[in-house]
């Protein structure tokens, strides 16, 4: 029973990590059948590709800065929406249902609204006022792309804080109040540290998917103004894939499954202090 | 505080809404009326805008829902008939070689699919399936395996082995136990998965874009509008039309569905 399982993993996932691998050492262009094996010189310009090290740089701040934000707003809000009333059951779902959306579609939403022409600058200049470059300028359509990504993504981490709290025993929380305890102390000493668990799932699940951040980019930006804002996968798979250069776009992708297992790992290892605290 | 509360959640609220509200009426009128008064509705309203996206002749908007919404059940059922016996298996196992199964089936967990797709269609030709229905479908199955059977082990584990056990004694095979015993009560658990997929499947853009390519004619919600908007289009009048056509479907669902969906996935996420 296993098998069917185990086989579609080894063809689609680990022979094809295996080939990244091989291929991460060759200069292969995507066609030519027998590609020439370069050693580690893909590794090698790794680090002085301009471009890509500021797209490292763009990812680490997407992960970075929306993992924090994304997190403490969504447990901020799941703690404002949890439990029954319509009310609440609305807000839910209005804060929730970019996620169904999808990034695609969230992007090209956000780029016909905070675009040149966009809703809102056709506003501010209709208004006298000279527009705002939210995508145009560099340092704004990093600060637009995060705070979309914000927006994007903070909803979902909200429903896991909602089922978290929803999994905390009551009596606990009444049995603090009874002793004296403020609103605010039953909050971070009592349903704060028991959500330990719930947070750092939030905070790896986010982490990951952001580090990975590339539909959004491609709709919302296209990388630009003038590739300030590509990330790492929008970097391998338009520049690397479209102009052929697969090996090298292999070794990067080696070097973000590296970096994607070794934050999961540490933020694991870092969390599990504070989850060791609640069982104390 | 119930006062902070509900004014908390009605900013939140707006702030979250005003681009499904710009969606909306903006995808009823002419450029013109977008490009000057984009959050008004106080303009002339008409459903052309509409009737031309989804008439257009680049992209046919109305198969590009069947061919997503077939890639969804078709997707989603492999992934049903794929990870729940692997995971029974792996739950009920007590050796060493299943905790290594288990293993070998969550690392995809740590892998960019972004970027897995490059070796695959590296892989996908070589087998013959590149550009074809089939390869896309076992490739996308294959993306739902890790997350699909992390959570259906961690449920099954709940479910008291007594039960497999009584029903052993009754002479039931292995296969039967799991049809008629724990798949019953997996429904939470199933429930989970279907909508996490569904959703992950219907917004998938890389795979469809990458694996079947604008070549082969068969274009998904999402590669379809992005073939249709392309980059830096400023034809808003076509824009938010095109845009409102791919959430449409969805997002009915979504307004149907939303209390099922949201406890669907807090049920089930956190029981692993």
């Amino acid at each position: 029973m296993l098998a069917p399982a185990l086989a579609l993993v080894l063809v689609f996932i680990l022979v094809p990590i295996g080939i990244a691998g091989y291929l991460s050492l060759t200069d292969w262009d995507g066609f030519t059948p027998r590609p020439g094996f370069v050693g580690w010189e893909n590794y090698r310009r790794i680090f002085d590709d301009e471009p890509l090290v500021q797209a490292a740089v763009v990812t680490l701040v997407i992960a970075v800065v929306g993992t924090l934000f994304a997190n403490a707003l969504g447990l901020g809000m799941a703690l404002l929406v949890d439990g029954p009333g319509r009310f609440k059951s609305l807000a839910r779902g209005a804060l929730f249902y970019p996620y169904i959306i999808g990034a695609v579609i969230i992007g090209f939403l956000w780029s016909a609204i905070l675009g040149s022409n966009g809703a809102v600058n056709s506003v501010l200049k209709a208004l006298g006022g000279a527009g705002i470059p939210f995508l145009a300028e560099p340092s704004w359509a990093l600060v637009s792309l995060v705070l979309v990504i914000i927006w994007a993504n903070f909803g979902v981490t909200m429903v896991l804080y909602l089922a978290g709290l929803q999994t905390l025993p009551g009596e606990l929380m009444e049995a603090a109040l009874i002793d004296g305890a403020s609103t605010w102390q039953t909050f971070w000493r009592v349903k704060f540290a028991l959500l330990a668990p719930v947070v750092t799932i939030n905070l790896v699940l986010t982490m990951i998917s952001l580090l990975r951040t590339y539909e959004l980019v491609l709709a919302l930006t296209a990388g630009g103004p003038a590739g300030t804002t590509q990330t790492i996968t929008y970097y391998i798979l338009t520049i690397s894939f479209a102009n052929g250069k697969l090996g090298y776009g292999a070794a990067q992708a080696v070097l973000l499954m590296i970096v994607i297992l070794v934050v999961t790992v540490a933020l694991t290892a870092m969390r599990r202090r504070a989850e060791r605290d609640v069982a104390a | 505080m119930r006062v902070i509360r509900t004014s908390i959640l009605t900013v939140a609220g707006a702030v979250m809404l005003a681009p499904l509200y710009l969606l909306v009426v903006n995808s009823f009128k002419s450029q013109q009326d977008i490009m000057e008064r984009p959050f008004s509705f106080l303009v002339h309203l008409s459903p052309s805008y509409l009737w031309d996206a989804l008439t257009a002749p680049t992209y046919n908007v109305v198969r590009g829902y069947l061919v997503t919404a077939g890639f969804v059940i078709g997707v989603g059922l492999l992934c049903l008939l794929v990870t729940i016996p692997a995971a029974y298996v792996v739950a009920r196992g007590m050796r060493r070689a299943h905790r290594v199964a288990l293993m070998i089936m969550l690392a995809g967990l740590f892998i960019p699919s972004q970027v897995l797709v490059i070796p695959v269609v590296y892989v996908l030709r070589s087998i013959g399936l590149m550009g074809t229905v089939p390869g896309f479908l076992l490739f996308e199955t294959t993306l739902t395996i890790p997350v699909s059977v992390f959570l259906f082990t961690g449920f099954i584990q709940t479910i008291p082995r007594q039960l497999d056990e009584a029903a052993r004694i009754d002479g039931a095979s292995r296969f039967r136990i799991l049809v008629q015993v724990i798949v019953p009560l997996m429904r939470p658990a199933i429930a989970t998965v279907v909508v996490l997929n569904a959703v992950s499947v219907w917004a998938d853009f890389v795979n469809p874009q990458i694996i079947l390519g604008p070549a082969s004619g068969i274009y998904t919600v999402t590669t379809g509008v992005y073939a249709a908007i392309g980059q830096f289009s400023t034809n808003f009048a076509a824009v938010y039309p095109n845009l409102l056509l791919a959430i449409a479907p969805v997002f009915v669902f979504f307004v149907f569905m939303q209390r099922h969906i949201i406890s669907g996935l807090t049920s089930g996420a956190l029981k692993g």
